[in-house]
């Protein structure tokens, strides 16, 4: 009894010896168990912020993908390029395809350029660049802007939102984007001021104002000047 | 006579035609390698303190830099050298907070994601003595970038890069930030 006891122990120590050799294998080599979850990003669009490092406007565009929302999200989409005039691969790269400095430049996977602006054609605000973004964007992927009367109800659905935190730790480079399988990016709309119904009836009674009043300064000022005949 | 002449004429000028695929005005043109590393940023290959090449460390730093960790890629060049191996590489990164994947094992599948995803990799070659770069691999073709002439990219058919890859141990590694963005197209 005792050696059939021992045997079969045996053999499950041997089925187990031999089980996960077997479940490791692929392709007839051991599996490295330690990449389990590369990213599958080769599908994201790339933004390059282009600029001189000793420039305030381009360090205030920098400062825009921290500061608001909306671009801080995009940030976190997309491969986000930082380039420096000052750097080799700003050089080779860039230098002979910018239309001058600060760049700002959305670019799909394959190189193609969905949206860019230069110097003075660059918005003046965050969220100016973000709308430019986001109708780039949809100019790119055929999807017509939300409308007005639909932005709140996009925002009342459910769903996951990516929240990342900030990290306190000292980096000499700049903080990478989170690896994810991402695509292409989803960009806030811009939301539009709708004027309150109240809104254009003092536009309109404003009009008629003036209107009225220019009508009747016409009147005066011919009175007041008659023609030289 | 004279019309078997004209026929033969006729012939040779259609041969001698190319017909080009048309793609469509907005068809991209694929950059070619995938990982396409400027001069600039190429590291040559250095002897370490211990007198051994640094190849494994000057393929990473030129990966560093293609993928935008300048500052890391300087660190890396001042800080480390000589010979290396995977589990010490793999250390360094851990100790350093670097982002990144490795194999030891042959996995092509690795090469594969490494230039699909546009950040290459370091790949061992000449029976496990030598680290190039990996920058392109499609099903065709591959391209090296090899430290000790980094002046041009060297193209050898896949398999005879995998077979050769994988009679040097098998070991693939790269950083994992954000690639160069590719050209405007």
């Amino acid at each position: 009894m005792n050696k059939l006891f021992l045997s079969v122990l045996c053999l499950l120590a041997v089925f187990a010896a031999v089980a996960p050799c077997l479940a490791d294998t692929v392709n007839g080599v051991l599996a490295e168990e330690r990449i389990v979850n590369l990213p599958q990003d080769q599908g994201k669009w790339y933004v390059s912020v282009v600029g001189n490092a000793t420039d305030p406007r381009y360090n205030e565009i920098v400062g825009w993908f921290d500061i608001n929302a909306s671009l801080k999200k995009l940030k976190n989409q997309v491969h986000f390029c930082l380039v420096t005039s000052d750097t080799a691969i700003y050089q080779a790269r860039y230098a002979g395809n910018v239309k001058g400095l600060p760049t700002v430049r959305m670019q799909k996977a394959d190189g193609t350029v969905v949206y860019e602006a230069a110097g003075k054609n660059l918005p003046m605000t965050a969220a100016g660049l973000n709308g430019a973004l986001a109708g780039a964007v949809s100019t790119a992927q055929g999807i017509r802007p939300i409308l007005p009367w639909r932005r709140d109800m996009e925002r009342r659905c459910p769903g996951p939102c990516p929240n990342p935190q900030p990290n306190p730790l000292p980096q000499p480079d700049p903080e990478p984007q989170p690896i994810d399988d991402n695509g292409p990016p989803n960009v806030d709309p811009e939301p539009q001021a709708d004027l309150p119904p109240w809104g254009v009836a003092l536009i309109c009674l404003a009009g008629v104002l003036v209107g009225v009043s220019s009508g009747y300064g016409r009147k005066l000022y011919a009175k007041l000047n008659s023609p030289v005949k | 006579m004279k019309r078997i002449l004209f026929a033969l004429v006729l012939l040779a000028s259609v041969a001698g035609c190319e017909v080009n695929e048309n793609l469509g005005a907005s068809a991209p043109k694929k950059e070619r390698p995938t990982v396409n590393v400027p001069a600039a940023l190429r590291q040559s290959n250095w002897r370490g303190p211990q007198g051994q090449g640094s190849c494994v460390h000057a393929s990473m730093i030129s990966l560093f830099r293609w993928q935008y960790r300048l500052k890391t890629a300087d660190h890396w060049q001042r800080t480390y050298g000589d010979g290396e191996y995977p589990e010490d590489l793999a250390a360094k990164f851990n100790q350093e907070g670097i982002r990144y994947a490795y194999v030891t094992n042959g996995d092509v599948r690795f090469l594969e994601w490494a230039c699909r995803t546009r950040r290459g990799c370091g790949i061992t070659v000449m029976g496990g003595a030598h680290m190039v770069a990996l920058v392109h691999l499609d099903d065709k073709w591959a391209a090296i970038l090899d430290n000790n002439n980094v002046e041009k990219f060297i193209w050898v058919p896949r398999e005879t890069l995998i077979a050769e890859w994988k009679a040097s141990y098998g070991w693939a590694v790269t950083p994992i930030y954000a690639p160069a963005a590719p050209l405007p197209q």
